[in-house]
């Protein structure tokens, strides 16, 4: 049964319009939209701090797009690691490719499935050793974090850093906030623009370091390599040997056998500038060129150590997407070694790493991805889509269960006792092709090709699979549009989210990735205005998920605040309502988990932002709450130049409130001066003077 | 069942609370809240006058029955003439018995309101309105 092409095409999810324009990523117009929105804010809103909605719309989506990637392994000789370690990167040459692949310079374009060309201009690439990945989905896969880390530990010399762990980031989490007790004074005196402070926000940090360094592991493909670099150096005595034998080893290197063996080689020489001759270099270059075809490059790189008095030395980057354990070795390694932790390039270097990355994930990356997704699409998908795919699932479920129940396995692609999909299926090629399309940021290819996936991962009873696709479909939804009906919030993307968290919790019990679809999926619900209620009620339910600590808590607790606080006016269906007792309540209560989890200073925050709302409360027991907390926190009123800017803008509300109290306190003194009534009334009346100034 | 009423003013101040436990099935009628739950019980009612600022213009009757979820507490809520809001926290759903209760509060609270010595936004201290209350929350919940 071959699948009728045309039908399949046609059948195809119409990819009329572009899910993103352009335009949306260009930081200039987002800096203007935000200064706009915020004066509007600060004009129309009561509650609205110009920090927490307007501004950071790209800013987060462009963080969730960044977090999710091209992953491109590294694989070297020898040579070149020595080569890099003289310059002072112990980590090797992944180490020194590392910062520049995370921002690359100008425009990446990316033709989507229907061929319309989109450009990206934060786009970027995580470069890993390729023996990390192996490790790392060792790691993963046994569940065991430390003891798999400590193996490989003794095993390789170096350790490997794999994010996913709630409770590394938790720890990281708090040695930072510590520091920034420490350092409270000077970094409140720089204040940066409204971006800038969200970007810093503890919050903020926690969500990217959380997203940082996904682990290998059979469910999603986004940690897979999609390519790897094999790079020799000028050094070598047999460089087209030493490159066949890299490519064998680089094959049989111990990946995990769910990860997908066909990526793309790109193949790197490393031209020694100090030492070696630039001809014979060439030379060899051009040999490189015809036995390897396009995929090549040469990198001229000085050799030894730069140091800062050097000129044209220039700042290595600083890597941002580290893994939480990778970030908290570097701190417990400062103390040992002096002036690790800034190392310095001449500029030549910086320029020609820049250009290779570049060339390289223009001109062989994105077009190798383009070209995997177009045969996939194809080849797999189509066919399933079309009408003959669809007969043959549906029968195959019909059949097999009624035939006989134990045999459903054997039908089926997935395999139990690994719990993946070898990397061959149909199944897991379109998870591939969909999770590509992600990272190339075609989101309505990818949605579509989840939800297809969603049914037969179902059926195959592979719950991890069928978790990770019920998420991303919501993610990619929610990246596609703009505005999303209360309709499609309640049939799609609730279901949806639950079916996910179920499955995560309760059947993987993989807290990391069920904290990791609400977190990424509240921040996308956050931007729109009228989806905040939603926004806020799953931060609440992460919330219950067993297993977090008193940072999270207190983090995500704030976040619940933060969401409602998004709510503006304009939004709803109605145009009423805004949030901002919930939001005080909820910068409440993150003020008492700040304070059980003993940082002081994140308390005093909540409580400046939540205080102007129950100032002129008249509950005993919320007066009282606030009362304790404020007695812990040795809280004084407008602590820092930011937060009385919050301040002062609640407090432009509270002040009409304050006098129209004062009038209502009037008036009844006139009555009272003025009736002059029987004795029992008038003591009721000064209960009540009193009830109300006290 | 516990439940705990508060009449909420048009600043957000509240006129009058009370405290109770269900008399229904062999209840004593004394609220069994947690001693840190009080506090948290005036922060749920008082957020949830965000809600009950959207309903009011959505819903035709002034009683505008279940506003808002707190994990598993409910509030009911209920908008007089002048904008006074009736707020019940309840653990129970029990759409019929509020809705009595309510109505019968709201009589009461009119009653209130007649006395030429009350203003609007004034603590309601009347041992009459409170013993009224006291019956209704006996009779109905």
């Amino acid at each position: 049964m071959a699948a009728p092409d045309p039908l399949a095409r046609l059948s195809r999810p119409s990819l009329s319009s572009r899910p993103s324009t352009p335009k949306e990523f260009s930081p200039a117009p987002h800096l203007r939209s935000s200064t706009i929105d915020s004066s509007a804010s600060s004009v129309s809103s009561v509650f609205n701090s110009p920090t927490t909605f307007s501004a950071n719309i790209e800013d987060t989506r462009s963080l969730i797009c960044r977090a999710f990637v091209p992953h491109i392994a590294v694989h070297v000789s020898a040579d070149v690691d020595e080569l890099v370690r003289e310059k002072g990167f112990r980590g090797g040459f992944a180490e020194l490719l590392r910062p520049f692949g995370e921002d690359l310079q100008g425009r990446i374009n990316v033709r989507d499935s229907q061929g319309l060309s989109a450009s990206h201009d934060d786009f970027g690439v995580r470069f890993v050793g390729l023996a990390d990945v192996a490790a790392s989905g060792e790691r993963w896969e046994t569940g065991m974090a430390h003891a798999a880390m400590n193996g490989g530990s003794s095993r390789k010399g170096e350790e490997t850093y794999v994010g996913g762990s709630i409770e590394e980031v938790e720890e990281l989490m708090d040695i930072q906030l510590g520091e920034q007790e420490d350092g409270a004074e000077t970094e409140l005196l720089d204040e940066g623009v409204d971006g800038d402070r969200e970007r810093r926000s503890p919050y903020w940090r926690y969500l990217r370091r959380l997203l940082s360094a996904l682990p290998v592991s059979p469910h999603e493909t986004f940690s897979h390599p999609v390519a790897c670099v094999i790079a020799i150096s000028s050094r070598n005595k047999s460089p087209i040997e030493e490159l066949r034998n890299l490519y064998t080893t680089g094959t049989n290197a111990g990946l995990p056998s769910y990860v997908h063996a066909e990526y793309l080689r790109y193949y790197v020489l490393i031209h020694d500038e100090d030492r070696d001759d630039i001809t014979k270099s060439n030379l060899l270059y051009e040999q490189m060129r015809r036995h390897f075809g396009v995929h090549c490059h040469i990198l001229r790189l000085r050799s030894g150590k730069t140091v800062i008095s050097d000129e044209d030395a220039q700042l290595s980057p600083a890597p941002e997407w580290l893994a939480a354990s990778e970030e908290l070795a570097v701190i417990r390694n400062k103390d040992d070694i002096e002036g690790q932790s800034s190392l310095y390039l001449p500029e030549t270097d910086v320029s020609g790493i820049r250009t290779m990355v570049r060339e390289m994930v223009q001109l062989s990356v994105v077009p190798f991805m383009e070209r995997c997704m177009a045969t996939w699409n194809d080849q797999v998908a189509s066919r399933r889509k079309g009408i003959s795919g669809r007969f043959m699932s549906l029968s195959k479920r019909y059949f097999t269960s009624s035939s006989s129940r134990n045999s459903g396995s054997a039908s089926s692609n997935y395999d139990p006792t690994s719990g993946s999909y070898a990397p061959s299926t149909p199944e897991a090629q379109m998870r591939k092709l969909a999770d590509y399309a992600f990272m190339l940021r075609d989101y309505r290819l990818a949605h579509s090709i989840y939800d297809l996936l969603r049914t037969d991962f179902n059926n195959d009873k592979a719950w991890k699979y069928h978790a990770a696709v019920q998420e991303m479909t919501v993610i990619s939804l929610l990246l596609i549009t703009n505005s999303i009906s209360h309709k499609t919030r309640q049939d799609t993307i609730d279901p949806h989210l639950d079916l996910a968290l179920y499955s995560y919790l309760n059947r993987c019990s993989s807290t990391f990735s069920a904290l990791r679809c609400l977190l990424v999926t509240v921040e996308l619900l956050r931007l729109r205005s009228n989806c905040a209620d939603d926004a806020s009620k799953w931060a609440i339910r992460a919330l219950d998920i067993k297993g977090l600590g008193q940072l999270s808590r207190a983090l995500i607790t704030e976040r619940v605040g933060d969401c409602y606080r998004a709510r503006d006016f304009s939004g709803g269906s109605t145009h009423i309502g805004t949030r901002k007792r919930k939001s005080a309540m909820w910068k409440m209560l993150a003020a008492k988990e700040w304070v059980q989890a003993g940082k002081i200073p994140q308390a005093r925050r909540c409580l400046d932002v939540a205080l102007p709302m129950y100032e002129t409360s008249r509950f005993e027991g919320i007066d009282e709450f606030v009362g304790r907390l404020k007695e812990l926190t040795a809280y004084t009123p407008l602590l820092d130049d930011g937060d009385e800017r919050v301040g002062k803008q609640g407090d432009g509300a509270d002040d009409d409130e304050e006098e129209v109290v004062e009038k209502v306190e009037l008036d009844n003194k006139r009555m009272s001066l003025v009736v002059s009534p029987p004795v029992m009334e008038m003591e009721e009346e000064k209960k009540d003077d009193s009830f109300v100034q006290s | 069942m516990s439940f705990y009423f508060a009449i909420i003013g048009t600043r957000d101040n509240p006129l009058y609370t009370y405290e109770f436990g269900t008399s229904k099935s062999g209840g004593d009628g004394v609220a069994r809240f947690r001693e840190d739950q009080r506090s948290m019980n005036q922060f749920i009612l008082h957020s949830s006058l965000d809600m009950v600022e959207e309903v009011q213009w959505t819903n035709r009757d002034l009683y505008l029955k279940t506003v808002d979820r707190f994990n598993n507490l409910m509030v009911s809520g209920f908008v007089t003439g002048g904008n006074i809001k009736f707020l019940l926290l309840h653990d129970q759903k029990a759409e019929d018995p509020i809705r009595q209760f309510f109505t019968e509060v709201h009589e009461a609270y009119v009653k209130t309101l007649m006395n030429p010595f009350y203003e609007v936004d004034m603590r309601i201290v009347s041992v009459v309105f409170d013993q009224r209350v006291r019956a209704a929350a006996r009779k109905y919940l």
